[in-house]
């Protein structure tokens, strides 16, 4: 960690900021800056977590008092009115786990939130494709007969969240809030002492923003002062490299392919009507898992982690033939699927006659969902898989949140989730601190924030992480006994099932 | 975590420049507090910046970079602050001062008075609570509307000014007045107040400082007579401090002045031999009721303390987790105290 007292050797994001507008400027002006607008948060980046902290501050009646600011690149306008049939939904999906949703609740998103396009589910099936051992995640054993079954997590499109935080956000009326939407953040760099002029700003960071929308053209840049300089900006974050904070990890040289689908009925009704299950099946020789989440009415988002050579390909394959392999994924053996995977596409036999043929012939454990009917057109993406880990989440005036802070493996469905816990953590802290007179850009008030986050991010990163390790190693040598075994003496076990299932909820 | 141990680096290299400069360590010094001879050379030192000598130079710069440090030695310091903000609302809650009309309203309607402020630790994060406008609410229990620190060491009061100057808040209350540094002794605040228009506070507070008086030139009995007479009738006078008993001993002298990386407090900050239990404090502050009642023509009695209030309550630092209350502490160790003047 750099002296505390002494940041304004902090260097600037990047070179050309320090060569340009900035720069020139101080070298040819005669007098010190302007006063900037000065605000008490500043956040940086209008996603979810961002949307989240800034929805929360203006929920609680300590903080809504504070004047904040939101900088996104994106028209917030036009996700505040996202819209979409109710039949087709967004291949951008996430799991909410039941403490992210109870914190939606507490800030008031929730009810904003459509919840005809939210999908809770109850059950889990998650096996090993090589192996077949397989366990399965519920609360039956915290249910009593007489009660519904509490969900596990809850689907969402991430388009259908934001649009909620928004809404709430608006709500709350625009008294000390602004919105810089269609903005980017052109420099952030320390301001300077206005002497007999203002308070000494040396050590507060000063954000240039730049309107990029339509009609924006030969607009000056705005200049703001934040207290608290927030990151939301993701796995790139300026707000990061702005505060010097170096990060660790590395790409997983994999690819998550996700997809809307469309769902046959089960052969079988669900009992009760409205349970709905998530599968999940490891396919150790594709590099990852493929999973199957519920989306309302039999829909379906899939989430597909596999090589870049494999996403390719599945990605260049017709619709039917990508509906194909994404049963078969759920279905045959890995020597089957790796045969399948290297089709030729102009071969006379198609993928889905292959799957007719094949499926006759392998016998499917009682966990294998329904059929993928459809695939909604346009929705098969690609996303590549990192693992990030930033060395500090605070600096001086600057605390990074989400994805800026932390990116992990999606197989747990927990990206999001911590990036919400960040953010709830962080509402908290800043509360604590104007409720005590601290400053909220003060290393004292955010430590607070960085010791209650630090370690369970860093404990789900790294378990994802191992998960993931472990089940890419194919065959049937000792790894894949031993975790075949560990996951079905944990299937068996009720408390240790409910210890990780409380750990993965984030209680 | 990172954070952490990727500190102890600067840290050790802070400790090494403070042993070089070993008066920075004294934390709040209370300098003597004459009531009749007036302290001619120190004052003049106080008050000329050119007679600076490079001793004090180095002194200065010591402290100038580590008094607000959070990492630095006066970190245990940061930490209780928060506390003695909820110890204030505490107070404010079981018995409000008559400045408040409507305990249920939030006017920030009430003027604080620190007393050795040292760095302004305190009286910067109070006065980071005044409202910008006057008819705002306030945004915290502590409701204030003014504060004034006072401290005798110009170097302390110089690095208070230029640290609230970094806070555009602070900065602005420190223009208009609500908040003001003065560099002077209680003394002569009580000294420039005139019968007509006392210098009267609704809460004067007095934290980490009853333990430094030096007893050879004031006794604590006086010094606390002189923070009553600052105080309004139906005020409250707060502070914090230590019991004298063998665990104190060996938490404040042995372990918490112990070596780096044991030891949380720069080693010389205390004696124990001045720490105070809290049945003493509660003597020597109706004594000071008394006498701060005192007049030209009668002497303050009983009849004075009727009204008053006690609060006293420890508090524990654990490592790791902070500093927290702990009722019943108050017999063994650190604690708050407050006493309440009667209308």
């Amino acid at each position: 960690m750099r002296p505390i007292t002494r940041v304004a050797l902090r260097p600037y994001v990047c070179a050309s900021c320090r060569h340009g507008i900035g720069g020139g400027r101080r070298r040819f002006g005669t007098k010190i800056d302007q006063t900037p607008d000065i605000y008490d948060v500043v956040c940086v980046g209008g996603g979810p977590a961002g949307l989240g902290l800034l929805a929360a501050l203006r929920a609680s009646p300590i903080t809504s008092k504070l004047k904040v600011a939101l900088v996104e690149s994106q028209d917030l306008n036009k996700a505040q009115a996202w819209n979409m049939p109710s039949d087709q939904f967004s291949n951008r999906v996430s799991s909410l786990t039941p403490s992210s949703a109870s914190f939606l609740r507490k800030i008031g998103a929730w009810e904003h939130l459509d919840t005809s396009r939210v999908q809770e589910y109850q059950e889990m099936q998650v096996w090993d494709g090589e192996t077949g051992s397989r366990i399965s995640f519920d609360h039956s054993w915290d249910t009593s007969a007489f009660e519904d079954m509490r969900a596990v997590a809850t689907m969402t499109e991430n388009s259908n969240l934001v649009r909620a935080l928004l809404h709430r956000i608006s709500a709350s009326g625009d008294e000390g809030l602004t919105l810089f939407s269609n903005t980017t953040v052109a420099s952030i760099e320390n301001g300077s002492d206005l002497q007999t002029a203002g308070p000494d700003l040396s050590a507060w960071p000063i954000l240039s923003v730049k309107p990029t929308g339509p009609g924006s053209e030969g607009k000056e840049p705005s200049r703001i002062a934040a207290r608290l300089l927030v990151g939301a900006d993701g796995i790139n974050s300026p707000v990061r490299s702005f505060a010097d904070i170096p990060t660790q990890g590395w790409d997983y040289n994999r690819h998550g392919i996700v997809a809307t689908l469309s769902l046959a009925d089960l052969d079988t009704p669900p009992f009760p009507a409205n349970l709905r299950t998530a599968y999940q099946r490891f396919l150790p020789a594709l590099g990852g898992p493929v999973a199957l989440l519920p989306l309302p009415n039999n829909h379906a988002t899939l989430v597909w982690s596999t090589t870049p050579e494999h996403a390719a390909y599945l990605k260049s394959l017709s619709p039917s033939a990508f509906l194909a392999m994404v049963n078969a994924a759920f279905r045959f053996s890995m020597t089957d699927l790796k045969y399948m995977m290297g089709m030729s596409t102009s071969e006379q036999i198609s993928h889905e006659d292959e799957l007719a043929w094949r499926v006759q012939h392998t016998p499917l454990p009682p966990q294998t969902p329904p059929f993928a009917t459809a695939v909604q057109s346009g929705t098969i993406a690609s996303f590549p898989l990192r693992f990030r880990h930033a060395a500090q989440y605070i600096s001086p005036r600057v605390a990074l949140v989400g994805d800026a802070a932390h990116v992990i493996h999606p197989l747990a469905g927990q990206g999001l989730n911590l990036g919400l816990a960040d953010v709830a953590s962080l509402s908290r802290t800043i509360e604590y601190a104007v409720s005590h007179g601290m400053d909220i850009g003060d290393l004292l008030t955010l430590e607070r924030y960085s010791s209650e986050r630090y370690l369970p991010n860093a404990k789900i990163g790294g378990a994802c992480d191992l998960l993931h390790k472990m089940y890419t190693i194919p065959g049937q040598g000792p790894i894949t006994w031993a975790r075949s075994l560990g996951l079905n003496v944990i299937d068996k076990l009720p408390f240790v099932k409910s210890f990780l299932m409380k750990n993965a909820e984030g209680y | 975590m990172a954070s952490l141990r990727t500190c102890s680096l600067p840290l050790r290299a802070l400790r090494a420049t403070r042993t070089a400069t070993r008066p920075s360590s004294c934390l709040r010094q209370i300098p003597p507090l004459p009531s009749t001879k007036p302290c001619k050379p120190s004052t003049s030192r106080w008050h000329s910046t050119s007679s600076v000598s490079p001793d004090e130079l180095s002194h200065f710069s010591a402290l100038a970079s580590s008094w607000w440090d959070p990492m630095g030695p006066s970190r245990i310091l940061h930490l209780f602050n928060p506390l003695r903000h909820e110890f204030i609302a505490t107070c404010l809650a079981d018995s409000p001062p008559p400045a408040i009309q409507d305990p249920t309203s939030n006017t920030a309607n009430l003027h604080y008075l620190d007393i050795g402020c040292g760095g302004g630790i305190f009286a910067e994060s109070l006065a980071r609570t005044i409202p910008l406008d006057p008819s705002a609410p306030s945004p915290t229990p502590t409701r204030a509307a003014s504060m004034t620190a006072v401290e005798p060491s110009t170097a302390l009061v110089q690095i208070a000014r230029e640290h609230g100057r970094m806070d555009p808040t602070v900065d602005s209350h420190l223009r208009t007045g609500k908040f003001r540094y003065l560099n002077t002794t209680l003394e002569d605040v009580l000294s420039s107040s005139t019968p007509e228009k006392p210098a009267q506070f609704d809460v004067v507070t007095l934290f980490e400082v009853i333990e430094h008086i030096d007893p050879t030139n004031t006794t604590p009995q006086a010094f606390l007579a002189n923070c009553l007479r600052a105080l309004k009738p139906g005020g409250w006078l707060i502070g914090s401090t230590i019991a004298r008993t063998f665990p104190s001993w060996i938490l404040n002298q042995v372990i918490a002045e112990a070596p780096w990386p044991i030891g949380v407090v720069p080693r010389g900050t205390h004696e124990w031999s001045k720490f105070v239990n809290p049945p003493e404090l509660k003597a020597w502050a109706q004594e000071g009721l008394m006498r701060a009642a005192d007049t030209g023509v009668k002497r303050g009695g009983p009849a004075d303390l009727e009204g008053m209030q006690w609060k006293c309550v420890g508090t524990v630092y654990v490592p790791g987790l902070g500093w927290k209350i702990v009722p019943g502490s108050e017999d063994w160790g650190n604690y708050f105290w407050a006493i309440k003047k009667g209308v």
